[in-house]
């Protein structure tokens, strides 16, 4: 059974049909990637499955489970087993490093404290970044931000992580040092959808590619066969453009 | 240049100016907190509610903060005994300023209003907050931070300017108490003089616990003076 599955999933913004049937499945442990050119629809599909951007068709199972995202209340169920990093960290900036790992795990999920701090702290260190538990977010580099969104997404214990761009408002020299963190989560067997466009990445972490265009995934395969021997013209046309530089 | 300084006699009445003093901060006090309660509704009735609601206290802002302070106080001094309401001096003063401080707190607490960032909230949902965990952990203490120099700021305008234009109607708060003493024996540069010093104090006082105030609460780096 697929731990996640999500078939033909609609979304709109107003008028405007940004989803159009949106179909992939990913096992447990597995990474696929989401690759397509800008406005293809990438981060809607991650904010639809965490419930920010509302589903208008279409259904999405985890663990064989039909998550409902028909109201506030429901949404939490999907909310509790996936957890997103966005492409600009959303860190809350009014908290230090720690206490934007620990908030949500001690006032909402009311976990036991001290297993809250240890595991925070594992997780900081993970990222490596056991020194700045104290840090305000303003007191960090992009690349530190970014590592932190990481920690927090993972101090919930989700189940699936999806990741946005995560690289991309990065300098080149932090791009490195957020990418290690999440190889050592692939190496943990981590369940992910990771949205990239640095294709050499991609390549070595995604098991699967799932290439969209317009609202629509047009392609997928593993990543070796969508980079070098594309079957549709789009994803040829996007491939060649974005692999020859 | 020959003005002979004689600070005896401000010394004896002493006591007034600072029963004068503690007047003039109460009534600081008071007009804010009931300015900021004001500014509150108004700021989230402008984000939130339907045109003519949000025209409404556009009307109210604009109205006030582009009408001096000391007329708004008049219209209630002068003009409501006009249509049979009778408030004492001290009433009339205050309810003018707190009427007045709560158009600027709106547009201070709107300007915190709109800081909130969209992406932190979401952050925050994705997180499972409820809506009630968002408003207490991210939308409060951000709009609180981000407006928190302007407020520590705009209290001490209340403090000072706001509450001396007492003086004009008979309260008897720092000010008033200066004109009315010195119009006994004619000290007034003395009065001033000292005066001018109590209020630097009292504001001192007031920035100091502001500072400490805005530093343990919210890491803002406020300026003293
Ligand atoms: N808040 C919004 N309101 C209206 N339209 C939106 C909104 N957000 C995105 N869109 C539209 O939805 C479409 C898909 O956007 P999306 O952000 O999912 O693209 P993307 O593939 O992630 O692009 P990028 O690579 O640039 O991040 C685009 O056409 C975009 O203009
Ligand atoms: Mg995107």
């Amino acid at each position: 059974m697929a731990h996640l599955a999500v078939s033909d999933v609609r979304a709109s913004y107003g008028a405007l049909e940004v989803l159009k049937g949106i179909s992939f499945s990913i096992e447990k442990g597995e990474i696929a990637a989401l690759v397509g050119p800008s406005g293809s629809g990438k981060s809607t599909v991650l904010r639809a499955l965490m419930g920010l951007t509302p589903i208008t068709g279409g259904e999405v199972d985890i663990a064989g489970e039909t998550m409902n995202y028909s109201s506030a209340r429901e949404v939490r169920a999907a909310r509790d087993r996936m957890a997103i990093v966005f492409q600009q960290y959303n860190l809350f900036q009014n908290m230090t490093v720690m206490q934007n790992l620990t908030l949500a795990p001690l006032k909402i999920k009311n976990w036991d404290k001290a297993e809250v701090a240890s595991e925070a702290r594992r997780l900081l260190s993970l990222v490596g970044l056991a020194d700045k538990a104290d840090a305000f977010s303003d007191q960090l580099s992009g690349g530190q931000q970014q590592r932190v969104a990481l920690a927090r997404a993972l101090a919930l214990k989700p189940q699936i992580l999806l990741l946005d761009e995560v690289t991309s408002a990065l300098d080149p020299e932090l791009v490195n040092e957020v990418l290690d963190a999440i190889r050592k989560l692939a190496d943990e067997g981590m369940t992910m959808v990771i949205v990239s466009h640095e294709m050499a990445f991609v390549r070595e972490v995604a098991d699967k590619v799932a290439f969209m265009d317009a609202g629509q995934i047009v392609e997928t395969g593993t990543p070796a066969e969508l980079f070098d021997a594309p079957k549709t013209d789009r994803a040829r046309d996007f491939f060649s453009k974005i692999l020859r530089h | 240049m020959n003005y002979n300084f004689q600070f005896g006699v401000v010394w004896e009445n002493f006591p007034a100016l600072l029963e004068g003093a503690w007047l003039t901060f109460q009534l600081g006090c008071f007009a804010f907190a009931g300015g900021a309660l004001i500014g509150l509704v108004g700021a989230a009735l402008k984000t939130y509610a339907p045109w003519p609601i949000r025209f409404l206290v556009d009307c109210y802002v604009v109205f006030i903060t582009n009408t001096p302070a000391l007329i708004q106080i008049y219209f209630l001094y002068f003009g409501l005994p006009e249509v049979g309401v009778r408030w004492s001096n001290e009433a009339c003063l205050l309810i003018g300023l707190t009427l007045n401080a709560g158009a600027y707190l709106t547009l201070i607490l709107r300007a915190g209003f709109l800081s909130v960032r969209i992406t932190e909230i979401e952050a925050g949902q994705t997180l499972g907050m409820s809506l009630l965990q968002q408003v207490r952990y991210i939308i409060v203490p951000h709009i609180a931070k981000s407006i928190y120099p302007a407020l520590a700021n705009f209290f001490i305008v209340v403090l000072v300017m706001g509450t001396s234009v007492g003086a004009l109607i008979g309260v008897d708060e720092l000010t008033g108490q200066a004109i009315n003493l010195s119009s006994v024996n004619y000290r007034w540069l003395e009065y001033f003089t000292v005066v001018a010093g109590m209020y630097v104090v009292l504001t001192f006082i007031a920035s100091i616990g502001l500072a400490l105030l805005g530093r343990w609460a919210f890491r803002v780096k406020a300026r003293i003076f």
